[in-house]
């Protein structure tokens, strides 16, 4: 009797093992959706989550407007200050966008790739799971949400649409981004922009890697770097983050400089999902096109 | 009638909880350089291990296969990790309190070592994937001992709220 059980032990053990092996492989897979359990399962969560957010959020919210309150008046005259400046600026700028306008429909060239349009969302959840940088925005399918998104906040890009649910999804921050989550970037530079492709994190210096730029780019610290709209669904001019350090790589034939993300990644309560007006080219459905 | 919900509902709220906090607290103390990662489901388990379980029910480890699943579906990315970890090391711990009494000192035991347990689980499965690249070193002074040591204050402070209600609702079941 007690072998039987002890066999029947050994063999719970392997099925959950094979158990665990084949949901591992099951979710590596490139997944373009989830499937409709977790899909539910996320939305339920959301919503239990939603409800808990909000008074939390309130009580957070009136104490912060307390603080401001404080502040209100140093804040009015430096503010006051400003406004004049502003006024020439705005002017300044109303004046090239009409400028470059016309010079569009001189050329017939309608859409930018700099054009988009913003979805709200707040971040209801993070994962608890400090290996995963992702997060839980209560926006999804429903308000047309779609993967691979870009995220941003006032500062600057945070992330993209890891997965959509209905009406919640999950957005993978910058500090979880391997090397299968790569950008097409550029280093801001007066004259020429220089390209590069953001390939991965490095958790040590907590910056983002810009790789495969040319061997004989000047490059100096500080330098904006901005998403270059090539590729992807990100729109053109999104802010990435700042140059902190550059090095060649082993072989001397391209650079990688590290990039400081611009935007805080932990501190996030509003964020701006980006939706680019320009179609996008998407290589997936073209092959299923022509597999018909 | 109604008790039987209790347990899953408690779950539920710590689940949920769970990422609550990691958005919610101030991110200096959420996002220091320790990875501090909340296991309050895992607590519970614990608790219910050795507070709720006789020897032949296995309520515990039918939750601890269910909410690990959940979490690995909210948190993670990937399914299966939280599911394994926290069903073998609730199974193990089930199988150790057949041979202790159920007191305060066995408890605190039992979490340390099922706490440890999970840890050292959840880093090999994640580093096997890649999911983290972090060295031995590091993840046993930056990861497991804080994570370990917070999620021990936590245990220290549910115990007393909850070991007195497990008791009373696994004699009902009895009972009934």
């Amino acid at each position: 009797m007690p072998s039987f059980f002890k066999k029947k032990r050994l063999i719970l053990v392997l099925v959950s093992f094979i158990l665990l092996v084949a949901l591992i492989g099951f979710s590596l897979r490139e997944r373009s959706e989830l499937t409709w359990p977790e899909k539910f399962v996320h939305d339920s969560v959301g919503w239990i989550q939603t409800i808990f957010n909000q008074p939390v959020q309130f009580i957070q919210g009136t104490y912060e407007n307390i603080q401001d309150i404080s502040k209100t008046y140093e804040q009015n005259e430096i503010l006051k200050s400003r406004l004049s400046q502003y006024k020439s600026i705005m002017q300044e700028n109303q004046m090239l966008k009409k400028e470059n306008e016309e010079l569009r429909s001189s050329l017939d060239y309608q859409d930018s790739l700099t054009d988009y349009d913003p979805i709200d969302a707040s971040v209801i959840a993070r994962s608890s799971e400090r290996w995963f940088s992702q997060m839980i925005v209560n926006r999804g399918e429903a308000h047309g949400v779609k993967r691979n998104m870009a995220v941003i906040t006032g500062e600057g890009m945070i992330g993209k649409i890891q997965s959509t649910d209905k009406f919640h999804s999950t957005v993978r921050l910058l500090s979880g981004f391997g090397l299968s989550n790569r950008i097409s970037a550029w280093i801001w530079q007066e004259d020429q922009p220089i390209h590069g492709l953001i390939q991965g994190y490095d958790e040590e210096t907590e910056s983002l890697l810009l790789k495969e730029i040319d061997y004989d780019a000047e490059i100096k610290e500080g330098e904006k770097v901005v998403s270059s709209g090539k590729g992807g669904v990100f729109p053109a001019g999104l802010l990435i983050g700042e140059v902190t350090k550059v090095e060649m790589d082993q072989y001397g034939l391209t650079q990688t400089a590290y990039v400081e993300p611009a935007a805080d990644l932990y501190d996030i309560n509003q964020v701006m999902i980006v939706d680019r007006s320009m179609p996008t080219y998407d290589i997936e459905q073209q092959d299923e096109e022509e597999e018909e | 009638m109604i008790q039987r919900f209790y347990l899953p509902l408690i779950l539920i709220f710590l689940l949920v909880f769970q990422g609550l906090a990691m958005s919610l607290l101030p991110a200096n103390l959420a996002y220091s350089d320790l990875l501090i990662t909340p296991h309050w489901v895992l607590v519970i388990l614990i608790l219910i291990t050795v507070f709720f379980d006789n020897d032949d029910t296995y309520y515990s480890l039918l939750y601890a296969i269910l909410f690990g699943l959940l979490i690995d579906m909210v948190y993670t990315s990937i399914l299966g990790v939280y599911m394994f970890t926290y069903g073998i090391v609730i199974y193990l711990l089930h199988g150790f309190k057949k041979m202790l009494h159920g007191n305060f000192i066995v408890a605190v035991l039992l979490a340390v070592l099922g706490l440890v347990l999970t840890e050292l689980l959840l880093y090999t499965i994640y580093s096997f994937v890649q999911v983290t690249q972090m060295t031995w070193e590091v993840f046993l002074t930056k990861r497991m001992l804080p994570t370990g040591i917070a999620n021990l204050l936590f245990f220290l402070l549910a115990y007393p709220i909850i070991k007195g209600k497990l008791e009373k609702w696994a004699a009902n079941l009895l009972s009934n």
